[in-house]
């Protein structure tokens, strides 16, 4: 299987609402593709992901694996940025989970481990 | 932010008689055991089954009325025992453990609506506790989903490190990795430091 890596800059989604950003997250790794977004998704647009994520589950898409890498939302920095409509850097990385086996990560860093094999 | 607002605006008039009480985490963490041990100390009975095949509770169960007791400080609460929040369901893990392809199937198709019905109490429940495999990784992306949606709606949180009689328990994992919640480490299987956790409930939502 070959790997397809999707790098998606924040200015690209900006033009999407929360379902927009979603449905194309989605689409793309249905396309078992691993999506590497510029920015962190909020817990809420995480939790919605999910649920969305449950709704289209079935034999051939067992779900996804997702991390975020970035600034913590309880910083009142991020917090305030956030409310002014910026963006705080930080990235998400969301791939199909048949492919990708486990993201490992720690607060500074993201171990994505990958099955191309089959 | 509005309903922070409305929380904060109904904290000034006292706090609720009878508390919400979810419990969260990824699947196998030993939620059920754990509630099960806190309906049995305190009811008598179990809240609901418990197995090592994953997403074995699948719908939100309740156990209504239980009013735990620790150090004179008393708080009545509704227990919801979850299904476990996972961002993958994949109906071959359930066929390793000896089901046909038919019933893991059905088995997976039950736990993703488990999965969304945990997620949509997200935003009700009063109070949480988020149960930790204190053997595994605690840094993982759906405890901090959980984490952080339970922050945003400003809901009081209680991490539980479960499970810390296995012999590759490491709970301090859990604690260099959220420093800034309430830990209690148990083993609900056992029932070791259940009185720290009730001591824990009653101080901080009672």
């Amino acid at each position: 299987m070959t790997l397809q890596i999707e790098f998606i800059s924040s200015v690209a989604l900006k033009p999407l609402d929360e379902q927009g950003k979603r449905n194309y997250i989605l689409r793309s790794v249905k396309k078992n593709k691993i999506v590497v977004l510029d920015g962190m998704l909020t817990p809420e647009e995480e939790k919605n992901l999910i649920q969305e994520t449950m709704k289209s589950i079935d034999g051939q898409f067992p779900g996804i694996e997702i991390s975020t890498l970035g600034k913590n939302e309880d910083d009142l920095r991020v917090k305030l940025i956030r409310l002014l409509g910026g963006t705080i850097g930080g990235m998400t990385v969301i791939g199909p989970s048949k492919l990708v086996k486990e993201i490992k990560k720690d607060p500074n860093r993201l171990n994505l481990l990958a099955n191309a094999g089959d | 932010m509005l309903e922070g607002f409305i929380k904060w605006f109904k904290s000034l008039f006292g706090k609720k008689k009878t508390v919400s009480l979810g419990l969260y985490g990824s699947p196998n963490t030993g939620k059920t055991t754990l509630a099960n041990k806190i309906s049995l100390d305190w009811l008598g009975e179990p809240v609901g089954t418990v197995s090592e095949v994953p997403h074995e509770t699948r719908e939100v169960t309740k156990k209504e009325k239980i009013l735990i007791e620790s150090d004179g400080k008393k708080l009545d609460m509704n227990l919801l025992d979850m299904p476990g929040i996972a961002s993958k369901v994949d109906y071959r893990d359930f066929v390793t453990f000896g089901m046909t392809p038919k019933e893991a199937k059905n088995r997976a198709k039950e736990a993703t609506k488990g999965i969304i019905e945990a997620i949509k109490w997200l935003e009700h429940v009063d109070a949480a506790l988020v149960v930790m495999d204190a053997s595994e990784d605690p840094y993982t992306q759906v405890n901090l989903t959980i984490l952080g949606n339970l922050e945003a709606k400003r809901i009081p949180v209680i991490l539980v490190a479960n499970k810390v009689d296995r012999k590759d328990a490491k709970p301090n994992r859990i604690r260099e990795a959220f420093p800034q919640y309430s830990i209690v480490e148990v083993s609900a299987l056992t029932g070791h430091n259940m009185d720290s956790l009730y001591d824990t409930i009653t101080t901080k939502l009672g």
